[in-house]
């Protein structure tokens, strides 16, 4: 069965033609990045127009890659939250009117699902498992017990970790986005010369990267001296530290095994290296997606799509998109 | 009127008192550098209107946040923006709303600033101390 993805929550244009919830056909996305990188992010109203401009190629591209008329597919699937309003409006409106003129059924897919199911697209981890999603938008752990079973049970209380990775490479006077820059000037760096604070709270379950923001911004006021790929190398071992050793405590508390990691953060080296050894160490798995799966695309989107088909979860044309929506629903499990 | 924060949970408790005096159609502007308290002093103002404390996060990657409670809160954060791109924003529907914005990094859109703003300049003066000075209202 064939599920077209659309996907338009940030700024990335993309759709994808996926077989079974788990084969791609095809996977097309187009990124904004030469607009945005100019103004060192993403500007939410250029982001809308260049959406418009392009989704009707991008979603052409996908079909014609696969080789698929609107005969061969048997759902739409769309990303109808969180993210950019004016991001988000532009792939549900389209995919609205896709399925009503050609008659199929309609599928909306919560971004932070289609993070997590990227991982069916490579592997077919057995549920339970504990999904840490990661990016420049979101830091949050779950706890998956089945399809549509998500239960969150860590998240940031303010900067995501990727916008701490953004923020830490501008006060290096370094680029955007700053994941790739840091975790390339980490490597030429010593993680243990600089002891910048852990991205904890003292009391919960909680991140917080606001503080080691500030704990990077200290340093270099204190010490405008020191070398960069130190201070990368530190930053970046406080954050991969904090991540891990929350999702292994988790993983251990729920008595799970299997872990995943997804969202475009989950493509750093340092992450995946410690995340993957920490679990081995403790008999647990990880599955990590193929860096190109672990930022914003559609064949995760139609990944999750199927199993909502399967499900029966339709959409109607109704269907608005949501700015803030959370995953899963219900008093966190204390 | 000028206040000295001794650590994150007073710059939380200084915006709830903010907060509890702002009326539909209040702009706060917030001033102050990179790890000032601009979203802890957000948190604190949302915290009084309703909003739950773990939702307001940092909205530097989405510029504006907009959040559903009896008045409608705008959390803007002009970070990412430079200043002759930010008429680009429609910031204006939110500022001519009936809602309350509070607006990080706001030195970036002086022009598109009403007259009547309530102004909140955060400075660091030590590793958890901030001074913030409120201007524009009576607390």
């Amino acid at each position: 069965m064939l599920i077209l993805g659309i996907e338009t929550s940030c700024d990335d244009t993309s759709a994808a033609v996926v077989e079974d919830g788990c084969r791609i056909i095809s996977n097309v996305v187009s990124s904004q990045d030469d607009i945005h990188n100019r103004y060192g992010g993403i500007v939410p109203e250029l982001a809308s127009r260049r959406h418009m401009e392009m989704i009707v190629p991008v979603v052409r591209e996908a079909m014609d890659r696969a080789g698929a008329g609107p005969g061969d597919i048997s759902a739409v699937a769309v990303t109808h939250g969180p993210g950019l309003i004016g991001s988000l409006l532009v792939g549900v409106c389209f995919a609205k009117s896709l399925a009503f003129v050609h008659d199929l059924p309609l599928v909306a897919v919560n971004h932070l699902e289609g993070h997590i199911y990227s991982v069916f697209l490579e592997a077919a981890p057995e549920f339970p498992f504990i999904a840490l999603v990661v990016s420049g938008g979101h830091t949050s752990i779950y706890i998956v017990k089945g399809f549509g079973m998500y239960t969150e049970v860590a998240r940031t209380r303010d900067d995501a970790a990727g916008e701490a990775y953004d923020k830490v490479s501008k006060l290096l006077g370094s680029g955007y986005p700053g994941g790739p820059v840091i975790d390339k000037m980490a490597r030429r760096g010593n993680p243990e010369a600089i002891a910048f604070p852990r991205a904890k709270l003292k009391k919960g379950r909680d991140f917080s990267f606001s503080g080691l923001k500030t704990a990077v911004l200290n340093y270099i006021r204190k010490h405008p001296e020191s070398r960069k790929e130190d201070i990368a190398a530190g930053f970046q071992a406080s954050v991969v530290e904090v991540l891990t050793d929350r999702v292994i405590e988790m993983a251990g508390l729920y008595g799970v095994n299997n872990i995943t990691l997804s969202g475009g953060v989950s493509a750093n080296s340092s992450l995946r290296r410690r995340m993957t050894e920490r679990a081995a160490a403790k008999g647990m798995r990880v599955y990590l997606p193929s860096p190109h799966l672990c930022t914003d695309n559609a064949a995760m989107i139609a990944a999750a799509g199927y199993r909502c088909f399967i499900e029966g979860r339709f959409a109607g044309p109704a269907l608005n998109p949501k700015a803030c929506l959370p995953l899963g629903s219900g008093p966190r499990p204390d | 009127m000028k206040f000295q924060s001794k650590s994150e949970a007073e710059t939380e408790s200084i915006g709830r008192r903010l907060g509890k005096k702002l009326k539909r159609g209040d702009v706060v502007c917030l001033y102050g550098g990179l790890g000032s308290g601009k979203t802890t002093m957000a948190r604190g103002i949302a915290s009084a209107l309703g909003i739950s404390e773990r939702d307001v996060t940092s909205a530097s990657f989405t510029v504006i946040a907009e959040h559903d409670a009896d008045i409608p809160f705008y959390h803007i954060d002009l970070y990412r923006i430079s200043p002759h791109n930010v008429s680009e924003l429609g910031l204006h529907e939110y500022l001519e709303s009936d809602g309350i914005c509070v607006i990080e990094w706001a030195g970036r859109a002086e022009g598109e600033l009403p007259e009547r703003i309530i102004r909140v300049s955060l400075r660091y003066t030590g590793e958890d101390c901030r001074e913030i000075d409120i201007t524009g209202i009576e607390l």
